[in-house]
């Protein structure tokens, strides 16, 4: 019965209602094929910079610039690739953005943890302090650190070596890091770590059973981008590092700008090379960085 | 009775439970330590000692001497701190919202789960993974007039092929341009933004017929205000460092000084004149600049959603 005064009501407008929930439904409808669209859109938007990068990474060394929209060159020149770690010592780059990196990234997740889990446990007062504390350091600028980082650098004689790169993971690389451990820390029933330390269990403990345990997604957000901070890394090296034997990546990036300035094969080469490792970290972490339903778990509730 | 016990699985226990005993507090302030020491240390002190740097004549050579203010009042002069601080306004003025826009937009538009969704998500945030230096070369290269791709695109669209980075106002475009793509984070803040949006109000809105458009316009994004001044605050105060690398990198600060902003200006008075009090001094002005525009984010955004609460 109802049905049927309901398809009547819909099939013949009467009222300016009807007319305003027709147009209602035919929102809802264009916004399903417009949701389509640009859902294509911006797949395709987002991914023309990577298929430009590919594409002129195996374009032929000397080859006159194309006269249409070229999307694969001809001929395929995989040999740049090669080329590139013939002209600078990349492997030994990559070795050195490797320490860097393995070091850099377990100590981040380490010390950020400890730090978000104390701040979890800590009396309010105290725990205020330090939010606050981390919230004014994430809005200091950068450039205001340059100088005195490279004073206090050089006085504790870390300069021109790897560990001047990798000094900020011990105290878990950024605040933001921090603060996403102990928002996470604090979402766990404190219950839980009541009763450990009932148990007799100290907080090392209690941090390494308990809270890690029950974070997975927190630590496999922080590993990211702890990983992309430091892989990417180029400002530091610059500042801090002179001798090629400590150069990473990036900086062997730029050393092949300088030497090959529009040699765009080579240079687009080098940019996926040190561009791959990060793409490939990302599509293991992606699940838990992107497709969190109860709500991207990193970072909210 | 919790002593005995206490004392029990402390015989019992693992390695870590059979260390010396120390009190629970003792052991968070040791756990907390490493941090507090590089917050104080790497972040706090570094940046309040660049503040009497900026009265001094420095260069790293000799003790620094005391000038007062005479780095402010040469900073009035330099044409090109005010250039450089021209092209940073305009960078901020321009990039900053639209960044912010294209986070809201993908996240608005990939917020449910579905499987389509859930690929395009990937995809928004892979420009982000480029580092750094690997991305500002790409964009020469896609900027480039004779190789690169966008001309020929401009040119498929029927529009007039530029010379993007070598003029001046075509490359200011150019490097707010690049920097609309990596804006990956700003993105997975606002999904997770909107997956804190509650549903009944949704829902509530629905019953009373409010349409898909009135209900984001009106319930969403008035919900998603903190959110959007928290990535507004963030990309200002990176955009001190977000176009540092591409305006050294892919235009060199030029062509005539158009992209030399403010940072790299810095940079260069730090790294290559060995300037530093005049550096520290530009910073802390730089500084000042930042925070009056995020005191004005603050409070448009709260007038804004005033409109909607209280």
């Amino acid at each position: 019965m109802i049905r049927e005064w309901d398809s009547e009501r819909y099939l013949e407008p009467q009222t300016d209602q009807d007319i305003s929930e027709g147009l209602n439904r035919l929102e809802r409808d264009a916004g399903r094929v417009g949701h389509v669209v640009f859902s294509l859109l911006v797949a395709v938007l987002f991914l023309l910079p990577l298929i430009w990068m590919l594409g002129a990474s195996v374009r032929k060394v000397g080859l006159p610039p194309p006269n249409q929209l070229e999307w694969i060159p001809n001929p395929i020149e995989l040999s740049n690739y090669a080329r590139i770690f013939e002209l600078l010592p990349l492997g030994s780059y990559t070795l050195n953005s490797l320490k860097v990196v393995l070091v850099a990234v377990p100590l981040t997740i380490i010390t950020a943890s400890w730090a978000g889990f104390a701040m979890s446990q800590i009396a309010p007062r105290p725990r205020t302090w330090l939010i606050v504390a981390s919230l004014v350091a994430l809005m200091v600028p950068v450039t205001a650190l340059w100088l005195t980082r490279f004073l206090i650098y050089k006085w504790i004689g870390v300069l021109d070596s790897l560990w001047a790169l990798i000094l900020p993971s011990f105290m878990g690389t950024s605040p933001l890091f921090v603060l996403l451990f102990y928002w996470t820390f604090s979402r766990i029933p404190g219950e839980l770590y009541e009763s450990a330390r009932l148990d007799g269990a100290g907080a090392l403990r209690i941090w390494g059973q308990i809270a890690m345990p029950l974070s997975r997604a927190s630590i496999v957000a922080v590993g990211v981008l702890a990983f992309v901070f430091f892989w990417s890394n180029f400002i530091d090296p610059v500042l801090y590092l002179n001798q090629q034997q400590n150069y990473t990546l990036p900086m062997g990036l730029q050393s092949l700008q300088q030497m090959q300035p529009t040699n765009f094969p080579l240079l687009i080469a080098g940019a996926v090379v040190i561009t791959v490792p990060v793409i490939i970290m990302f599509m293991f972490a992606q699940r838990f960085f992107l497709q969190e339903t109860r709500g991207a778990g990193w970072l909210g509730r | 009775m919790s002593l005995p016990a206490e004392r029990q699985a402390g015989k019992t226990g693992s390695v870590l439970s059979r260390l010396p005993q120390i009190s629970y507090k003792r052991q968070l302030a040791i756990m907390l330590a490493p941090y507090v020491l590089g917050l104080l240390g790497l972040v706090l002190l570094p940046a309040l000692l660049s503040i009497p740097f900026a009265f001094t004549d420095y260069n790293a050579l000799r003790a620094p001497e005391w000038i007062g203010l005479r780095n402010f009042s040469e900073m009035l002069g330099d044409w090109l701190f005010w250039n450089g601080l021209g092209a940073s306004m305009f960078y901020i003025v321009l990039a900053i919202p639209l960044r912010v826009l294209g986070a809201v937009f993908l996240a608005f538009l990939l917020h449910k789960p579905t499987v389509s969704n859930k690929i395009n998500r990937v995809i928004a945030y892979l420009p982000t993974l480029i580092p750094d230096v690997a991305y500002a070369l790409l964009w020469l290269y896609i900027f480039n007039p004779l190789y690169g791709p966008l001309n020929w695109i401009l040119r498929l669209l029927g529009a007039e092929p530029e010379s993007w980075l070598l003029e001046p106002w075509p490359a200011k475009f150019a490097i707010v341009i690049m920097m609309l793509w990596p804006i990956g984070e700003g993105f997975v803040l606002m999904l997770a933004a909107f997956h804190q949006v509650p549903h009944e109000l949704n829902e509530a809105g629905q019953v009373d017929g409010a349409s898909g458009r009135q209900r984001f316009l009106h319930i969403t994004l008035p919900l998603l205000a903190p959110a959007i001044l928290l990535l507004l605050f963030r990309d200002t105060v990176l955009s001190f460092q977000a176009n540092f690398v591409p305006g050294l990198i892919t235009t060199l600060g030029g062509p005539y000084h158009a992209t030399r902003f403010l940072p790299i200006y810095i940079w260069q008075n730090a790294a290559e004149y060995q300037r530093f009090g005049y550096a520290a001094a530009m910073t802390w002005v730089m500084y000042g600049i930042t925070a009056s525009i995020i005191a004005l984010q603050f409070v448009v955004i709260r007038r804004w959603r005033s409109l909607f609460y209280d």
